[in-house]
């Protein structure tokens, strides 16, 4: 880099004044954002910034004239120009037409141009809207209809088709910002979380749950209550199930793809009572044990 | 990209009675439509030159009005310029 007072255009015994002053011109001629068309302000601007931040400081300016420090290395943080967006043909809340309004009024073809090229800007589609929303598990797996409050205090009915999976995004087409001109609203997209459920999990179209049943239930069999997406049912225990039979309550998943529901899978879990039970005790100990060994295949 | 208004506070480098100053003065206009206050990269630019505008080039509120104004037409023009061109040259084989 050259000299910093060359830059500046002050002698090596300028006062700090002075080279505010000196700063304070160069920058009104060349910042970026007064000379949008002008591509190499902004090298030349960066080139006066450095040195003013070299020369403004006391310090460091001390630290320079005694040849400590050179202006290598000064470089200030980069950061975007406003021209690099204010132009663009991206809506911002800043475009202005009022400079050129009065050409448009003509009837030539310079004056259809220009109107077409507004008319383009004028007509922009609304930007789309993010919201969240959680439901239950049961919800996803059965649909819902559900409101959503908005930070305006307005209110948006989101329909949640069955089946929902964890995190899939809801596209509500036109709820979201207002476009300008015929461009028509934006949408509003809503993110939806699923509330795990304990007692459920999912496996795609499947959900799966563990029942305990009691001792007289796994030998002798007998119907028990079973919750579902969709409420409680009674399903038949067989005689001699066991902790892990699995039973299957056919159409009482999420809706498949191509028609039909996934099932739910039931996976029973043989509980003795809590804490000792002498009756137990004493019918067991009539029971002969000897018969059965499940670790006899090599279990444990 | 669109940030909150603690980003963009951290972003720009501005204090909070700053920002609401601009944006009542309309040099700022934020997106409210959304869930907050939202601020887009525009925005972020446009404030560092207001900042630029008032610290380093020494321009007072009034002036900051003048200037905006005149550099939001000149863009505005930049911008039916680009149209046209555009429209009327044909694209370079």
């Amino acid at each position: 880099m050259s000299n910093p007072y060359e830059i500046l255009g002050v002698a090596p015994t300028a006062s700090l004044a002075e080279i505010q002053k000196a700063y304070r011109k160069l920058a009104k001629q060349l910042h970026p954002d007064l000379n949008p068309g002008d591509k190499a302000a902004e090298e030349k601007f960066k080139e006066v910034a450095v040195a003013y931040d070299l020369l403004g400081d006391a310090e460091k300016r001390k630290r320079f004239d005694a040849g400590e420090i050179d202006a290598s290395g000064a470089e200030r943080p980069q950061h975007r120009y406003y021209r690099d967006f204010a132009t663009s043909d991206e809506g911002h809340p800043y475009a202005d037409s009022s400079g050129y309004a009065d050409y448009m009024d003509t009837d030539d073809a310079f004056a259809e141009l220009l109107r077409r090229s507004e008319q383009a800007r004028a007509n922009r589609r609304g930007r789309d809207l993010h919201y969240s929303l959680t439901i239950d598990f049961a919800e996803s797996i059965t649909g819902a209809g559900k409101r959503l409050t908005l930070p305006d205090g307005g209110t948006l009915d989101v329909t949640i088709p069955p089946g929902l999976i964890d995190g899939q995004i809801i596209r509500l087409r036109g709820k979201g910002a207002p476009g300008t001109g015929k461009g028509g609203p934006g949408d509003a997209l809503i993110e939806v979380e699923v509330r795990p459920d304990p007692r459920f999990t999912r496996d795609g179209d499947d959900i799966a749950l563990e029942v305990p049943i009691s001792l007289p239930e796994a030998v002798l069999g007998g119907k028990v209550r079973v919750p579902t997406p969709t409420g409680d049912v009674t399903m038949t225990v067989p005689k001699g199930s066991n902790t892990g039979t699995t039973m299957r309550l056919k159409g009482k998943g999420a809706p498949r793809h191509g028609g039909g529901h996934g099932d739910e899978f039931v996976k029973l879990k043989v509980v003795l009572p809590k804490g000792p039970d002498p009756e137990l005790e004493a019918f067991v100990s009539t029971w002969d044990r000897k018969a059965f060994n499940p670790r006899e295949d090599g279990a444990s | 990209m669109i940030m909150t208004k603690q980003q963009f506070l951290s972003s720009t480098e501005i204090e909070v009675q700053t920002l609401e100053f601009w944006i009542e003065q309309q040099w700022l206009v934020p997106d409210r439509t959304a869930v907050d206050v939202t601020f887009s990269d525009t925005d972020v630019a446009r404030a560092h030159l207001i900042r630029d505008l008032k610290g380093d080039l020494g321009v007072n509120d009034e002036g900051i009005d003048v200037i905006l104004h005149l550099v939001d037409q000149l863009h505005g023009l930049r911008r039916a310029f680009a149209h046209l061109h555009r429209d009327i040259v044909p694209p370079s084989r």
